[in-house]
């Protein structure tokens, strides 16, 4: 955990600036096809043209839209999967088995099964994005429930605690590190999902992936160099936003370094 | 699951007959009972469906196609050579990648500096998805073995990366403070405080990213390749034969079950001692 | 039915005006091209079906009816077409290539064959700038690119066989035509079949064979409706028809022809390519032809029997009732356009020379 929080640590900036200076060092010498390594002047030209466009914008919207409610719904489906394993022997032994297995197909292999029934519309993305984002929470879950050790639900047994408090007071916050872990994969499979559907379920709407596309069409590698920047960032962002959620589920508990 | 506890049932049942013994084999059926309820619920609905005609047959295969197509495909020795081909990819994916992510995530963990100095890169570009690299990926490395292990191999780092620093971010303050009374030394600290602790973590890091290089090796092997399971579902699909994609679905699923027991095993043969309250 | 009573229904039938069978109307018609324009975009280009979205010819015809058209682009490709027919969610086919639509005839889809959609054409065989080889030959144990379970796969055998090779000999990786032109410009495919012009303009391919003008190597595209839609709303059907050989006709008058090149480049697909391997057609008619003649027919049935000796269809195709001729014979007969198109029989000769230009 960072000690000052208020001031900048600038070291964070050296990597980024050693490799943004190689790059440009590498293409202004012309070390490397410049067709394929474009230099970092381009993209910036790029990224000011794409950034005057509102379309360019909409995409963008649409993209975080679509990731952050698959997100949503996957996380609540996977917080009451992974609780309900975790608790319960029983659910375990009946649904364990099959979730453990049907989580090692691939998602993308679901993709052509589910884009034959339900097409290469916002259904079909909505679906495939919950279903990333339901596993890892899924697993973080019941990792973080299984750990609860004996004597933590001793202690809950005695107070008298009720199904209701029992959950809320003891399961979810004892899993808390292991389930904010869950979320925070799960919102990075989510943009995982978001973007690759965008790009295998192309169907000319508004998205990220679909401006990457069309920057593979026109064999813009400036376009698509910002368009991963822009993935990256938005990325980036959205889990900023997690992790401090995480850290404030769990400030009551110390971290060793 | 049942790897972290150690009140469980005992596999073999114990020397001395009769009821004990009796129990225990009861038991361990009645375990694979009810793991088989769900499956052959959903089989029956799968039949159903085929059956009552609920979605056209262009794009739900029956049981007994998906079947035919398996055993046609592997007596002909083709579903062995995609499955070889696939799985050489992931392996080689994994061992890059996750050495890789083990290295980055320990350092990242263990020391501050690092931590600084690369942290926020690896932040920033953790979330670049893998898919996002791809189109550079396939113009900087062309479309055959390069890219897809180069694909897994960036996919498998921030899973393994990512999880390395969570188990070490979330070791007890108390712990590590036992320690430092101690005077561990590096090697006893990682040993006896480090690797215990963070190994619950490990594993999870370890199972995301074996799932995160197959999704990765699918999601390429369906975007561009001449062998492998995804192509095998490519052409499938591109000729209607959607039994073809169930088949590459179930095999991906069925080594992925194999690898998943293998690391329950390990995992569970190193963190036995621990007792969990369900 | 007792016969008496039977035949007074009949009669009664008989006397039964056709417009008092109250034949509902769709509320949208649904028109299905099996490709997109590049990135994905809802244009094509290269046929009149085309030119029929891009002047919009369908929907004005219906629109006084207040039926809507949709139209839907599949970068997925004729594969993708049919799975869009399967789950029910297109009426109409609008140049469908030989393989994916015979695959959805062996996969139980049901459609009928109303038109042609063009044929002809010229094929080129090019490979990465940088590459030395000369000859295909050369090419061997290579990477070739096609998109698979497209016309393209068919067309790439086809190339294969011209020169005593078959795709055994190669490593045949499926890309659609963008990652195609990624990939030649990248060199990562050894050689593909494409339209040369605009890639030679740029230095990023060269083309190593041409086959000009071959009536084997090409296959014409289909234009086909859904049973379901034809049995409900033949009509329709018969003014879609009448209106798309209208359109046909627009397509092949030679001052037409700029326009076509301009609207079809909106795809995507440079206007130089378009120029370059239209121009070669003196006589638009020979390309831009919906026919169901003998040609038609023919090529087909080759392409069944390919795809049956390629082992791409698991169940027998015939082309036995799949064809419905009698919207596109009404259509020629109600535009007086019966002698328009040039006819040609199974080898691609003109046997009916088409209507002389003034």
């Amino acid at each position: 955990m960072t000690t000052a929080s208020r001031s900048f640590d600038w070291r964070g900036l050296v990597l980024p600036g050693l490799l943004l200076a190689a790059w440009a060092t590498v293409t202004a010498a012309h070390w490397v096809d410049t067709r394929l390594i474009v230099p970092p002047a381009g993209v910036l030209r790029t990224a000011l043209r794409s950034l005057a466009d509102p379309s360019f914008h909409l995409g963008v919207l649409f993209s975080v839209a679509r990731d952050l409610s698959g997100f949503a719904l996957g996380a609540l489906g996977g917080v009451a999967l992974g609780t309900l394993l975790g608790v319960s022997r029983r659910a375990d032994r009946l649904i364990g088995p099959t979730f453990h297995t049907v989580r090692q197909i691939a998602l993308f292999a679901w993709l052509p099964l589910l884009s034959s029934w339900l097409g290469y519309g916002e259904l079909s993305k909505l679906v495939f994005i919950a279903l990333s984002a339901l596993y890892p929470v899924a697993l973080g879950t019941f990792e973080g429930v299984r750990q609860i050790t004996a004597s933590q639900a001793e202690v809950a047994r005695v107070y008298g605690f009720d199904r209701r408090q029992l959950l809320f007071r003891l399961i979810l916050p004892a899993a808390s590190p292991q389930i904010a872990t869950g979320l925070s994969l799960g919102l990075v499979y989510a943009w995982v999902a978001t973007i690759g559907s965008e790009f295998l379920l192309a169907n000319w709407g508004h998205g990220l992936g679909n401006i990457v596309i069309k920057g593979r069409a026109a064999f813009d590698v400036e376009l698509i160099v910002f368009g991963m920047v822009v993935i990256g960032l938005v990325g980036t962002l959205l889990n900023r936003v997690a992790a401090r959620l995480e850290a404030r589920a769990l400030h009551w508990r110390r971290v060793a370094t | 699951m049942q790897a972290a506890t150690s009140s469980s049932h005992p596999i073999a049942p114990a020397a001395a007959a009769g009821g004990p013994a009796v129990r225990a084999w009861i038991a361990v059926a009645g375990r694979w009972a009810a793991g088989l309820v769900l499956p052959a619920l959903l089989f029956g609905l799968w039949l159903a469906a085929v059956r009552g005609q609920w979605a056209p047959e262009q794009i739900l295969p029956s049981p007994a196609l998906v079947w035919q197509s398996f055993t046609e495909l592997w007596q002909s020795g083709e579903l062995q050579d995609h499955l070889a081909i696939s799985a050489s990819r992931v392996a080689w994916g994994l061992l890059i990648g996750g050495g890789a992510g083990l290295l980055l995530g320990f350092a990242m963990g263990l020391s501050a500096t690092v931590r600084a100095y690369v942290r926020p890169t690896f932040d920033v570009v953790a979330q670049f998805p893998v898919l996002g690299w791809v189109p550079l990926l396939i113009i900087f490395a062309g479309i055959d073995e390069a890219l897809k292990v180069s694909a897994i191999s960036i996919a498998v780092v921030v899973p393994v990366a990512v999880n390395t620093l969570a188990g070490i971010a979330n070791i007890p303050h108390t712990q590590v403070e036992v320690a430092r009374v101690y005077r561990f030394k590096l090697g006893q600290v990682l040993r006896h405080v480090v690797l215990p602790a963070s190994a619950p973590s490990l594993f999870n890091g370890l199972r995301q990213a074996t799932m995160q290089a197959w999704l990765t090796l699918v999601f390429v092997e369906l975007l561009a390749s001449s062998e492998g399971i995804g192509y095998l579902m490519v052409w499938g699909r591109q000729l209607g034969q959607l039994d073809l994609v169930v088949v590459g679905m179930l095999l991906i699923g069925a080594v992925g079950v194999s690898l998943d027991v293998l690391l329950r095993r390990a995992e569970s043969a190193l963190l036995g001692w621990r007792r969990v309250a369900f | 039915m007792k016969r008496r009573t039977f035949s007074a229904a009949l009669g009664a039938l008989a006397l039964t005006p056709p417009a008092a069978f109250a034949q509902d109307k769709p509320p949208v018609i649904r028109i299905g091209f099996p490709n997109a324009g590049t990135g994905g975009r809802p244009l094509g280009g290269g046929s009149y079906t085309a030119n029929a979205h891009h002047l919009r010819a369908i929907d004005e015809e219906f629109k006084a009816d207040g039926i809507r058209v949709e139209w839907k682009f599949f970068p997925g490709a004729g594969p993708a077409l049919n799975e869009s027919l399967a789950n029910g969610l297109v009426d109409f086919g609008f140049g469908h290539g030989d393989l994916p639509v015979l695959v959805g005839r062996s996969t139980g889809l049901k459609h009928k064959v109303i038109a042609s959609s063009g044929r002809g054409g010229d094929s080129y065989f090019v490979v990465p700038a940088a590459s030395s080889a000369k000859t295909i030959a050369e090419l061997k144990g290579k990477r070739i690119a096609t998109f698979k379970g497209t016309a393209s796969q068919l067309t790439l055998n086809r190339w294969f066989e011209k020169f005593g090779l078959n795709d055994k000999d190669f490593r045949v990786i499926s890309l659609d035509s963008d990652s195609t032109l990624a990939a030649l410009s990248t060199g990562d495919i050894d050689g593909t079949v494409r339209a040369p012009f605009d890639l030679e303009a740029r230095g990023v391919a060269r083309r190593i064979h041409e086959i000009l003008d071959d009536p084997y190597i090409t296959r014409p595209g289909t234009v086909w409706v859904s049973d379901a839609f034809e049995a409900r709303f033949p009509q329709i059907v018969q003014r879609v028809v009448t209106r798309l050989v209208k359109v046909a006709h627009w397509s092949t008058l030679d001052a037409n022809r700029e326009r076509q090149y301009q609207l079809w480049a909106t795809s995507g697909t440079p206007y130089v390519d378009y120029k370059a391997t239209w121009d070669r057609a003196r006589d638009l008619r020979d390309r831009l032809n919906p026919l169901l003649d003998t040609y038609y027919t023919a090529s087909i049935q080759r392409s069944i029997d390919e795809v049956k000796k390629y082992k791409l269809v698991r169940r027998d195709v015939s082309i036995d009732g799949w064809l419905e001729p009698k919207y596109l014979q009404n259509a020629l007969k109600e535009l007086k356009l019966e002698d328009w198109w040039p006819q040609q029989d199974a080898d691609g000769k003109t046997v009916v020379p088409g209507r002389k230009l003034a």
